[in-house]
């Protein structure tokens, strides 16, 4: 039987070598199993051939399958990267600007083509740009927040197996840390941990989740990303 | 091989069931190792199904008889492509290829996703588990294809159904289950929104792709079937209002409408509790098509035969979705609160609403039609039809309107329209809509409905080559590149709204077709060799009828010779009838077909005798069918253009390319036997006439009646239409209409005359417009009319709620570096 023929590879595959990937071993074994039913199955027709091949094939998509789905139950850490959310956030707020900057242009076009009028046109335009302005901010803090993580990377090299999640986490909670002094991502002065617009330049300050370090509106109750209260400056 | 089929059967649904169970764990816990290890065994699932789809078309290719499944719907002398086909040709195999498709389009969709939507995939893992647990269940508990006969297996199989032995029948099913299953995505993507709580637009656009490219698997295949019908059947349609035809055709609305309404709430963040229900439902309407043609609730000609198991077992599921969705829609209503307000009717959100209202209504009323003899039967104890003149009636409307609003929406801008805009916009194209009506009441068509379709399509292509052009000029200046650059730059930069006008040229030559049926011609002619008829500019003469045969059937094959009233030689046909061996009571019909881009000569071998040589030949003039077709082609090219990656101009880029690659696959595949399958007329000499056939008279009065008139052969199309070889049942119909109206009787007696004969209704293609049969057509359009004001009322209710918008913050307006910056990059970008 095909589908068996791969239970025994499996159970084996554990034990490789580092230098050869599993789902590589599956699939080599099943078409060295393939290679087999084509020779054993000799004077059969080739569409049976065919098939009963692919078919051993896919018997070794099932053994990798497998192993895909037991092995992070057996690994020995969380195998699940906790996820780069700050890169992620970061992408997403690229997106969110990409797509304000698209609707700008297409209101633009719209207008050109003679579609609206141009009162409308410019209160929605005014409008959108006042959006993007607000995400280029929030993109700005991200980078800064970034450029935190370095620093306290360099200033601690005693720690070296913090790893990045969670050295942003503790750079994010540093910087929504209630009573302490925060600077302003947009012109680096330095404000009360409690306050809702920079001093000197007027900008709001998203409230960063302490969770996660996803930047949030500055009225957000709860992190858009993971759900934590945000013990933000609200 | 059989037992090891039935253990993976088994198998796959255990796996589904702990994918399901360790994802919402891993979910609710927060523990990564079981979100992770959830979604290898989806993967698994699907590596599962492989296997054991691998086994069961080994079997048909090795023809292993000993499985009942195989058994009826293979045989020996079957060409290996039938074969294949034949995985899918029977309810049990039809299931299986269902999960099958499912566990693959999920498992691609889960990768996919996988970084990008990390915190809704542990629910989409287990949303689709349980609905391939559902119909895996069924397969184990009651419709196993792999189940065997127990003692003396029989040695020859029974063959698939000749009728579905047609290339576009093979292929029919499966993009309509691509599309079916596609379905189950966005569902799974929406449930896992809703459960989250992450009721951002972020799901939106991971779901949009697979929304887009599931529309157009259900396009393709509704198309397949029409050209199916168009080209086997033998009645000279292509849609018949089946309700399994009908099936396939809700989600379909239901998509459509989708399709639109996302647009709206990317663009202005309202619609969110539509767009969820839209999803929703569409998902239901897909469960609800495949409860239809599995359970024998409604009658129909390609149903799978009456089941009483299944059809709890799919109400039971039914039912069960319905409510944990819309609990769960309820239980977020707070969180789906729209971010901004209705402005103006004279907008494109109201175009859009507009345009689901009608989408949403046509699902509405072809469902409740759909279902109406089911009630009538349950309630009222009377058995009713509701056939094609019912529909054709109700939903040319309906259709209308929405080829007008198709032309509409484009022209207004968001948020609102100044009259003068609106001036400006709608001249050219009212003016092309006005010349197109002009013309077709110049050419001499008289069918209102033609006509509108004609003018409105006008209005259409004028509205799309003027957004063209117009955007191409706006692109020119501001550009400075020549016209030509200018269009292909707009399209690429925004590829979703122009191919989606592509996709609307498309429609537009869709509806020209469906207009051409209304001044359609046909005739019957009885021929003997030598003899020739004339059918509207055509003379049609009988070269001569002869039998042959092959391993797996005999066919009869009348050779027509084709020459034009000038005499000029327009190539022979040759209408055919098939008897399979296996099927002897089923012969098939091959239609020959004579095409050309303005009207197509059909011609069908209705009947013969072999012995007298004599050959009875229906033959229909059907105006403007291939415009459906090349429209067809053109919606794929506009689906493939709005699904090319957002920012790559590049056409070979990224993965996205890879579906891109998919539909153009699918297209040529329909294309291709465009010109081999179809019959088509070769090359031959003229010959002088020897004499005249007889062409059977039938006044105008006769003739509709016989599609008022259901056929007695089973076959559930008027007696006018039934395509079935040598057909008692239409003989006899068909005589009886003649001789009532030769004795003058009108059209209500001969109706009231068949109804007592027949004891009922039923025998009429439509119900006779009375008593509570008038809710079939009163209550959907009473529903619409009231939804109509709900939406006036709820949108009076947003515009009247809107405040002035608020001033911008000083923050934003006041920093000066980044409105800087803004304005470099909006410079930059294309």
């Amino acid at each position: 039987m095909p589908g068996c023929s791969n239970d025994s590879t499996m159970s084996s595959a554990t034990s490789t070598d580092p230098g050869l990937r599993p789902w590589q071993l599956f699939l080599l074994a099943g078409m060295l199993s393939a290679t087999a039913v084509v020779l054993v199955s000799n004077g059969r027709s080739t569409s049976s051939i065919v098939v009963l091949s692919i078919t051993v094939v896919a018997a070794s998509l099932v053994a990798t399958a497998a192993f895909r789905s037991l092995s992070p139950l057996v690994s020995p850490e969380d195998l699940v990267p906790d996820a780069p959310f700050g890169s992620r956030t970061r992408a997403a707020l690229e997106r969110e600007k990409a797509l304000v900057l698209r609707s700008i242009k297409e209101l633009e076009f719209d207008h050109a083509m003679g579609k609206t009028a141009t009162a409308d046109f410019e209160e929605m335009r005014d409008r959108l740009k006042a959006r993007a302005v607000g995400l280029l901010r929030q993109l700005d803090a991200a980078g800064f927040r970034a450029s935190v993580e370095r620093d306290l990377a360099a200033r601690a090299p005693t720690a070296p197996l913090v790893d990045s999640a969670s050295s942003s986490r503790a750079s994010a909670v540093a910087a929504a840390e209630p009573g302490s002094s925060r600077a302003c991502p947009a012109c680096h002065k330095a404000n009360a941990g409690d306050a809702r617009f920079c001093t000197g330049c007027g900008a709001a300050f998203g409230a960063v989740c302490a969770r996660c370090a996803t930047p949030n509106d500055p009225d957000a109750r709860f992190c858009k990303s993971c759900g934590a209260t945000v013990a933000g400056p609200a | 091989m059989a037992s090891l089929g039935a253990f993976l059967l088994l198998l796959a649904f255990v796996i589904s069931a702990y994918a399901a169970a360790a994802s919402v764990a891993g979910a609710r816990r927060r523990n990564g190792r079981l979100i992770e290890s959830g979604i290898g065994a989806l993967y698994l699932v699907a590596a599962v199904m492989t296997v054991a789809s691998g086994i069961i078309v080994h079997a048909f290719v090795v023809g292993d008889f000993s499985i009942r499944y195989v058994q009826r719907y293979s045989e020996s002398a079957q060409p290996l492509g039938y074969k294949l086909a034949s995985y899918w040709g029977g309810l049990d195999g039809s299931i299986m290829f269902w999960v099958f498709l499912l566990s693959l389009f999920g498992a691609t969709a889960v990768r996919v996703n996988r970084e990008r939507h990390r915190e809704l995939i542990p629910y989409v893992v287990a949303t689709l588990s349980v609905v391939q647990m559902f119909f895996l269940f069924l397969m184990v508990a009651h419709n196993n294809p792999f189940s065997t006969y127990l003692t003396q297996a029989p040695t020859t199989g029974q063959g698939l159904n000749p009728l579905l032995q047609n290339f576009y029948m093979a292929i029919h099913p499966p993009t309509m289950y691509l599309g079916f299953v596609g379905m189950t995505i966005p569902f799974a993507f929406c449930i896992a929104a809703l459960i989250t709580g992450h009721l951002d637009d972020s799901w939106l656009r991971a779901v949009r792709r697979w929304t887009m490219i599931s529309w157009f698997c259900l396009s393709l295949g509704l198309t397949l079937g029409m050209i199916w019908a168009y080209e086997e059947l033998g009645w000279g349609g292509f849609w018949g209002w089946d309700p399994v035809e009908n099936a396939g055709l809700l989600p379909w609305f239901t998509a459509t409408a989708f399709l639109h309404s996302v647009m709206v709430q990317e663009r202005r963040g309202m619609l969110r509790v539509w767009n969820v229900t839209l999803v929703i439902t569409t998902f239901f309407l897909t469960l609800f098509g495949t409860f239809m043609t599995r359970s024998g609730v409604v009658q129909s000609v390609h149903a799978f035969g009456e089941d009483r198991q299944l059809a709890m077992m799919f109400t039971a599921f039914m039912s069960a979705v319905l409510i944990f969705s819309f609990g769960w829609v309820i239980y977020r209503l707070p969180l789906l609160k729209s971010r901004n307000e209705f402005d103006s009717w004279a907008s494109k959100e109201a175009a859009f609403l507009a345009n689901n209202w009608v989408l949403l209504f046509s699902a509405l009323f072809v469902l409740f039609a759909t279902m109406f003899p089911t009630l009538s039967e349950a309630l009222w104890g009377e058995r009713l039809t509701v056939g094609p003149p019912f529909f054709n009636q109700w939903m040319t409307p309906v259709g209308l309107i929405l080829l007008l609003l198709t032309g509409v929406g484009p022209l207004l801008a968001w948020r609102s329209s100044t009259l003068g805009n609106m001036r400006q916009q709608f001249l050219w194209p009212v003016v092309s809509g006005v010349a197109a009506g002009a013309l077709t009441i110049g050419l001499g068509i008289r069918v209102w409905s033609s006509g509108l379709c004609f003018a409105f399509s006008g209005f259409v292509i004028g509205t799309i080559v003027q957004e063209f052009v117009r955007g191409a000029g706006v692109r020119k200046q501001s550009t400075g590149t020549d016209l030509f650059t200018a269009m292909v730059g707009l399209v690429s930069r925004n590829k979703r709204r122009y191919g989606g006008y592509i996709v609307h040229v498309g429609i537009v030559l869709m509806f020209m077709g469906f207009a051409g049926e209304g001044f359609g011609r046909d005739e019957q002619a009885l021929l003997k060799p030598g003899q020739q008829v004339q059918v509207d500019r055509y003379l049609l003469r009988l070269d001569s009828i002869r039998a042959t045969e092959d391993s797996q059937k005999q066919m009869v094959t009348g050779q027509i010779s084709v020459t034009d009233t000038a005499g000029k030689d327009l190539g022979k046909l040759f209408p055919a009838k098939w008897f399979y061996k296996s099927r002897p009571d089923q012969p098939t019909t091959e239609v020959a077909i004579r095409r050309s881009l303005g009207e197509d000569l059909y011609i069908v071998l209705a009947g013969f005798e072999l012995g007298e040589q004599s050959a009875s030949v229906e033959v229909h003039v059907n105006e403007l069918v291939n415009w459906i077709w090349i429209g067809f082609g053109l919606m794929a090219l506009g689906t493939g253009i709005a699904l090319l990656p957002e920012r790559v101009l590049a056409l070979a880029g990224a993965p996205v390319g890879a579906e891109a690659t998919v539909v153009l696959l699918l297209v040529s595949l329909l294309l291709v036997p465009a010109t081999a399958g179809a019959q088509t007329a070769s090359d031959g000499h003229g010959a002088t006439a020897a004499g005249q056939g007889t062409l059977v008279f039938r006044s105008a009065e006769e003739r509709e009646l016989a599609n008022e008139i259901m056929c007695t052969c089973g076959c559930r199309l008027p007696a006018g239409t039934c395509g079935m070889m040598n057909c008692e049942g239409k003989a006899a119909q068909l005589g009886k209409i003649k001789t009532m109206v030769a004795a003058g009787q009108t059209r209500e007696q001969v109706i009231a005359s068949f109804v007592q004969e027949f004891g009922g209704e039923h025998i009429l293609a439509r119900p006779i417009d009375r008593g509570y049969h008038r809710l079939l057509w009163i209550l959907p359009y009473t529903l619409a009319g009231l939804t109509a004001a709900g939406l006036a009322v709820i949108a009076r209710k947003w515009a009247a709620g809107r405040s002035a918008p608020p001033a911008l913050t000083t923050a934003a307006a006041g920093d000066a570096g980044l409105q800087q910056r803004l304005d470099d990059e909006l410079r930059d970008l294309d």
